[in-house]
């Protein structure tokens, strides 16, 4: 783990209000993995917190992440030119953790779908993916080509406007018996993973399911106690240190 | 390279920034970004007798130049951090403070005497609702503040006593004398004000508590004001905090009354921050050809 002043080398528009940003990083910090995330400066004096992005991808020193523009510090990251340079902790969390598995389902949704490129990108070479990725419409969708590494791409729409309309659990709960997987990843917004939890546990679903879950964050390290959830024993666990990658079964969602 | 070090209550520290309470956990994940026993001290995460879980989340908000937080005291309890926490600080030779807090008065005595001669310092969390005081804080009546401050204070003998004051308050200057009155040994301040933010999409509080502690850059200049009028009214020493983010912020302070400084907010915003005003305060005093630290306390001429 760094604090780094990173260069930014590039910042554009992917989707409608979703923004990647490429990050020249001035050493190493080791491989980051799919799951993990980044405290990123939004560049802005004013605002003093820095903003949890998952890493999609890392490339040598080069690191992409993505950002959906929601209140005045992502607004004010989406301008952020070539060549400033913005403070970034990196890497922080835990990431999904594939060793042992082979065919391997993918849900996300939204800008769930970030730290599930990763992973696929780091495992695709010995595993397959089996990948069903919702989005709102046909302008929010993003990064296909990279969602394509995977052996099966499934992309649904809320409104039917790209893909299958309905959502991604739907659809790889049509699909599951033919996929056969033996593990699932998760990552999207907290009423999908509700849904996938629920459905999982409807159907008798006994494969392990892996989410990354998303909270509000101070210090992205662990020692604020800001950004918790509650495990299955209801106490609380840090979802910045403990995960963000959680056992379905192992945390309230 | 000037002399950094200060002496506060017979407690030396090798320079004078002090991790503040709740943003520093007990110091082992910053620990991981660099080593921790360059601090001056580390203010603990708030401690009570019993574990306690915290409010809801979201726990955080920001607004310009502030944050507000309400995590409500989580905490494992003084027996897990006696046990597990404690030893890890006092092994990394920074000052330890432990911050404390209770639900009673009863609360502090007892908590207060359980840590007596195991931390180098014992703060008391006075902000926090108190059944003693009907639910509002303890904090913000001069008559509460010598009360607990009377109570704390018996169930230490060996440790020196800080008591934190919240910047909430009809005079700052009054509820110092009363922590002093009541036998303090050292104040600290400002703990947070308090504050809303709203998300007016849904027409709600961000915060699950509605109401958070503001903290960081912005609340500088008022916390600047309360260590000046407070270090001014009364003879213990003064520990300054509310916004430092480099090492003028930290001299500011110190020039305003405060003998050492603790740092916050600045953590979220740069994981480096404390280790970075520590050089900056040393560059500021070379710079001035200024031999000691401790002879900018207290140095400020009003216009």
């Amino acid at each position: 783990m760094k604090d780094l002043l990173a260069t930014v080398k590039s910042n554009k528009r992917i989707a409608e209000n979703i923004y990647m940003i490429t990050l020249t990083l001035p050493e190493s910090v080791g491989a980051m993995h799919g799951g993990q995330f980044v405290n990123l400066s939004t560049g802005n004096g004013a605002n003093l917190l820095r903003r949890p992005l998952g890493v999609c991808i890392a490339d040598g020193n080069d690191l992409s992440v993505c950002y959906q523009v929601k209140g005045n510090g992502t607004k004010y990251l989406s301008t952020v030119e070539s060549g400033r340079k913005l403070q970034v902790l990196l890497p922080l969390g835990n990431w999904f953790d594939l060793d042992g598995y082979k065919n391997v389902a993918v849900i996300g949704g939204g800008v769930g779908i970030f730290p599930l490129i990763a992973t696929i990108r780091e495992n695709c070479s010995e595993k397959n993916f089996y990948s069903y990725i919702g989005f709102r419409n046909a302008g929010a969708v993003c990064l296909e080509e990279e969602l394509k590494k995977s052996k099966k791409l499934t992309i649904t729409t809320d409104d039917g406007s790209y893909g299958i309309k309905g959502n991604a659990v739907s659809a790889y709960l049509d699909d599951f018996e033919s996929v056969a997987a033996d593990v699932i990843i998760a990552c999207g917004p907290p009423v999908m993973l509700k849904v996938l939890k629920r459905k999982l546990s409807e159907a008798g679903i006994k494969i392990p399911c892996y989410v990354s879950l998303e909270e509000r964050m101070g210090c992205g390290l662990g020692a604020c106690l800001v950004c918790v959830c509650k495990n299955s024993d209801g106490e609380n666990v840090r979802v910045c240190r403990d995960g963000p990658v959680f056992d379905i079964n192992e945390v309230q969602l | 390279m000037a002399n950094l070090q200060v002496e506060i209550c017979g407690v030396k520290f090798k320079n004078p920034v002090i991790a503040a309470s709740g943003t520093f956990g007990f110091g082992r994940e910053y620990n991981l970004l660099y080593d921790i026993s360059v601090l001056g001290g580390v203010s603990t995460k708030g401690t009570t007798i019993e574990p306690r879980q915290g409010n809801p989340v979201p726990r955080i908000a920001e607004g310009s130049s502030v944050i507000l937080n309400a995590v409500g005291l989580q905490n494992p309890g003084v027996e897990h951090f006696i046990k597990e926490d404690l030893p890890f600080l006092r092994k990394k030779g920074t000052v330890v403070i432990a911050n404390v807090a209770g639900k009673t008065l009863e609360d502090y005595g007892e908590i207060c005497a359980r840590l007596d001669g195991l931390a180098d310092m014992v703060e008391l969390n006075i902000s926090c609702p108190n059944v003693h005081a009907g639910g509002m804080a303890l904090g913000i009546r001069p008559e509460n503040i010598c009360e607990v401050t009377k109570i704390s204070k018996k169930g230490l003998s060996k440790t020196p006593l800080i008591v934190k004051l919240s910047p909430n308050v009809e005079s700052i200057s009054t509820n110092a004398r009363a922590a002093e009155d009541g036998g303090a040994d050292c104040i600290s301040l400002i703990n947070t004000l308090t504050g809303m933010v709203i998300d007016i999409e849904r027409r709600k509080p961000i915060i699950a508590n509605n109401t958070g502690g503001v903290s960081g850059a912005g609340i500088k200049p008022i916390a600047v004001r309360m260590v000046y009028e407070a270090s001014h009214a009364v003879k213990i020493p003064v520990i300054g905090m509310g916004g430092i983010t480099s090492g003028e912020d930290a001299i500011e302070f110190m020039m305003a009354g405060a003998r050492a400084v603790q740092v916050g907010t600045a953590n979220f915003s740069n994981g480096n921050a404390m280790p970075e005003i520590i050089s900056g305060i040393d560059s500021w005093l070379d710079r001035h050809n200024i031999k000691d630290v401790n002879e900018i306390v207290n140095t400020l001429t009003l216009n």
